[in-house]
């Protein structure tokens, strides 16, 4: 029988301790024996006070009280147990002999959890300790859990409520009175609650609760509120309908949330999704959202609608010259003034749009940036070009005025391109590519204006994309050759270096540079292009060498770009001891231009080269904007007169002029001068009287294959065959020019 | 289950007037359940804190000076009742349960006349405990 009398839940982690309190002395010992058997752990006290004297010192999980003690009786012993700090919750037994109702009544309020007569059925009294126990666990984990949600809802701002719709009204939680700004012991009524709310959103949320209560319905929607204290938020309510046990309607539970915060950030998001931070026009997403919109109008509608794709002229010049910080202010500024262009639309736009009303499709309409320094102005509605070239206009207009960056004038300009929908494409990516197109064709005619779509153009695009394309190839099919033009001494009819072209053989035919090199340069395949005719130069000097004792430099043009390579140096050397020739046999030519957009980034190279004998050449020298102070500290060798100036010698005295002061300004710099585009028997006449031997042109040789230079030499200039020959033989220079100058210059000899 | 507590004879316990002392049979099997195979000695136990609780009562009973009071009175009813009950002593404990009911009831009590009826009834049972406890 004892081992099937215990009666502890297995579900506890250790025997449940008792505080047994009887005067009895048989009473306290049978109990506390039938107890122990019973699988309790006992202490044991024959009075009120020495019960709450052991209390002092030790929680019980449950106490068991005699009702009737001397002294002290069960009744005060509850009462002052329940006025110790941890035993306002632990269950007490009161245990009695007397059944009266008013012994009962006692016990409960002397704070008694249950009451159990005295008799000496102890599995009884086992089970109602063990009942007593189970639920006082379960309070426990019930407030602790109550407390534990209480704490998440603080976090979490959030809280619930119940409304009646008969009796008791509005009832909201600790936690909900927390969210609206107000104590637990406050009061607030549903109209107290309504009031908080805007007029506008409270005539709003009247009619939803309205239709809500009508249909019985679930309640969710977010309500803006303004606190007691002036603080606006968002709260979100989420409701019910609760029913009684016969079904009828009885009211509304719910929980309610401050989601101000999250609101916020939603927006923040939202903005930060669809809005350019720098300038806050609309982004590429926007944008497109927008056109896509539009287009749909366009297209029921039957109108035409228009994409400006706007680019601003030199603006990685300014960028990169000012910096990124004052690039930034200047697009921030140019979206300023471009908003002003249009019917510019500030609100924010999403598949939540309404686009009601034959006109509604105008608020579509904006300026939005697509990245870096492109812009677009999206008109939803063109009745023609004209509408849309009047804003394109406007556009160039608005950059007119000068930018303060930085404490800076900046001048600013556009290209600007259009596409008409449905005429130039029924896609949006369509009309973007091709407003694009147009974009570049103004760029390609000096940029500052705009151009509206047309096929040619496309046209054109698609075949410079073909020769990008095939250009990347040219190099490892073998398609690139040099052509040489040779530079002469008119004087002493000879060869004194030749200058290589670069030609593309594409298909069977040659492709201008003119058609390729630009591309090249727009492109960045002018490095490894150039790299290659380094290579090839120095192969050819060797073989040149080999052939007929060629001892001068061929002249290879290259970009500034490649001038700013740390590794042109060490690439020349690799090129040149490769073949086994001298560095000078390179010479390298740029242009003056080139020369003086990149001079500070130019220098260090240039003295380098010269250290190590390969010389530099100022090509076009006359046609740009030369800082004549830097000719002088410049380690360069040689000047080559702009052909234009060639061309008109003999015609203009002008031209004259510059040439002979260009003759005179390398004489005092100790330069060597070359005359390019020398075509007549006159102009190398003129020149050479001026003072100026050196030339090249088409009088003496276009620019042609390596053996056919050869046999040029062979067969015409050492025979002097060639009728300027004979006519430079008799023509004397002008006094101011002795043999130096024709002969050449610092260097030279 | 059933073990010899008193006389074989009188199996409700206490003494019949001019009786025999025994204690109710029933009653000290419900305190052998709580010590089946004796080892704890229980049934010893609890009749020698009976004896010892009940020899202090009469004491209270016959010893005070002045006569006993109701409320002494039924505090002491009170508590022999139960425990009178637990050992088996049905006399004493019936005559605890009746004093305790009509003291409660408001019923007129006699005092002194209850008072010698509990000392005789206690002394009784206290008899019939010795015995046992020698047993």
């Amino acid at each position: 029988m004892s081992s099937s009398i215990v009666f502890v839940d297995a579900n506890l982690s250790h025997q449940p301790e008792v505080l047994l309190v009887d005067d009895d002395e048989v009473s306290l010992l049978l109990t506390a024996l039938a107890l122990r058997e019973r699988g309790f752990t006992l202490v044991e006290a024959s009075s009120g006070e020495q019960a709450l004297e052991i209390l002092r010192g030790w929680t019980p999980d449950i106490i068991v009280l005699d009702a009737l003690m001397p002294g002290l009786d069960g009744f005060a012993t509850c009462t002052a147990l329940r006025q110790l700090p941890g035993f306002e919750n632990v269950p007490v037994l009161m245990l009695t002999g007397l059944d009266d109702d008013a012994s009962i009544a006692r016990a409960y309020e002397a704070g008694a959890s249950d009451f159990y007569v005295k008799a000496t059925q102890w599995s009884l009294l086992a089970g109602r300790l063990q009942y007593l126990l189970r639920a006082s666990r379960t309070r426990i984990e019930l407030e602790r859990s109550k407390s534990k949600l209480a704490r998440a809802q603080d976090l979490a701002r959030m809280g619930s409520f119940d409304w009646r719709r008969q009796n008791g009204g509005m009832l909201l939680s600790s936690e909900a009175l927390r969210v609206f700004g107000c104590g637990p012991q406050d009061a607030l009524t549903l109209r107290g609650l309504l009031r908080m709310v805007p007029q506008e959103e409270r005539r709003v949320l009247l009619r939803l609760l309205h239709d809500l209560l009508r249909q019985n319905s679930v309640l969710a929607t977010d309500v803006p509120i303004v606190l007691f204290d002036g603080r606006q938020r968002v709260i979100h309510v989420e409701a019910e309908p609760e029913f009684n046990d016969h079904g009828q309607y009885a009211g509304y539970t719910g929980i309610l949330q401050d989601v101000t915060e999250r609101r916020h950030a939603e927006d923040k998001i939202r903005q930060l999704a669809n809005f350019d931070a720098l300038t806050g026009l609309p982004n590429r997403r926007q944008l497109l959202w927008r056109a896509e919109r539009a287009l749909e109008q366009a297209r029921r509608m039957q109108h035409q609608f228009a994409l400006l794709l706007i680019d601003l002229d030199r603006f990685k010049i300014i960028n990169d010259t000012l910096g990124h910080g004052a690039g930034d202010e200047l697009l921030v500024e140019v979206g300023r003034r471009l908003r002003a262009c249009v019917r510019h639309s500030d609100q924010f736009t999403e598949s939540g749009v309404e686009l009601a009303g034959a006109r509604s499709h105008r608020s579509l309409e904006a300026v939005g940036r697509l990245g870096g320094d492109e812009f677009v102005a999206l008109l939803p509605e063109v009745l023609d070009d004209q509408d849309a070239a009047r804003v394109a206009q406007r556009v160039l207009d608005c950059l007119r005025d000068p930018i303060f960056v930085s404490g800076q004038e900046c001048f600013v300009t556009a290209s600007v391109g259009v596409a008409i929908y449905p005429r130039d494409g029924t896609t949006v990516l369509d009309l973007l590519r091709n407003s694009d197109v147009a974009m570049y064709s103004v760029k390609a005619q000096g940029k500052n204006s705009a151009a509206i779509y047309t096929p040619l153009l496309a046209g054109r695009g698609r075949e410079k994309l073909e020769i990008e394309t095939a250009l990347h190839k040219a190099i490892e099919r073998n398609e690139l050759v040099l052509h040489y033009q040779p530079k002469v001494d008119v004087r002493a009819a000879r060869m004194v270096g030749a200058e290589a072209l670069m030609r593309w053989q594409r298909d069977g035919r040659l492709v201008p540079p003119g058609d390729f090199i630009p591309l090249a340069e727009e492109t960045g395949l002018i490095v490894p292009l150039s790299e290659w005719a380094l290579r090839e130069a120095a192969k050819q000097a060797r073989n040149w060498q080999q052939a007929f004792g060629f001892a001068d430099s061929i002249a290879v043009n290259l970009p500034s770009r490649l001038f700013e390579r740390s590794d042109l140096v060490e690439h020349i050397h690799q090129c040149v001891t490769s073949c086994g020739v001298p560095h000078r046999v390179i010479q390298l030519e740029i242009t003056e231009d080139n020369l003086m957009k990149e001079l500070q980034n130019v220098i260090p190279a240039l003295h380098r080269l010269n250290e190590i004998g390969v010389e530099i050449s100022i090509d076009d020298f006359g046609t740009g904007y030369s800082s004549l102070a830097y000719l002088t500290t410049l380690p360069i060798s040689e000047l080559k007169i702009d052909r234009s100036f060639v061309r008109d010698l003999g015609i203009t005295p002008q031209s004259s002029a510059v040439v002979t002061a260009i003759i005179a300004l390398a004489r005092s710099l100790g330069l060597r001068v070359v005359a390019e585009g020398v075509e007549t028997l006159r102009q190398m006449e003129v020149l050479h009287r001026l003072g100026c031997g050196l030339m090249q042109g088409f009088l003496f040789s276009r620019g042609v294959p390596a053996d056919d230079l050869q046999r040029w030499l062979e067969q015409t200039v050492l025979p002097r065959k060639a009728p300027w020959i004979g006519a430079a033989s008799t023509i004397e220079p002008d006094p101011v020019d002795p043999a130096a100058l024709a002969a050449g210059g610092r260097r030279f000899r | 289950m059933s073990h010899p507590a008193g006389p074989p004879n009188d199996p409700h316990g206490d003494h019949a007037a001019g009786g025999p002392v025994t204690l109710d049979a029933t009653a000290l099997d419900k305190l052998r359940e709580l010590d089946p195979d004796g080892r704890r000695g229980v049934i010893k136990r609890v009749l020698a804190a009976f004896e010892s609780s009940l020899v202090r009562w009469l004491g209270q009973l016959a010893d005070r000076p002045d006569p006993v009071d109701a409320a002494a009175l039924g505090h002491i009813v009170h508590t022999l009742k139960s425990s009178a009950s637990s050992v088996g002593a049905r006399n004493l404990a019936q005559a605890c349960a009746d004093i305790e009911r009509r003291l409660r009831g408001g019923d007129p009590v006699d005092l002194p006349a209850e008072v010698q009826r509990l000392v005789i009834l206690g002394n009784a049972a206290l008899v019939a405990v010795r015995a046992m406890l020698r047993f």
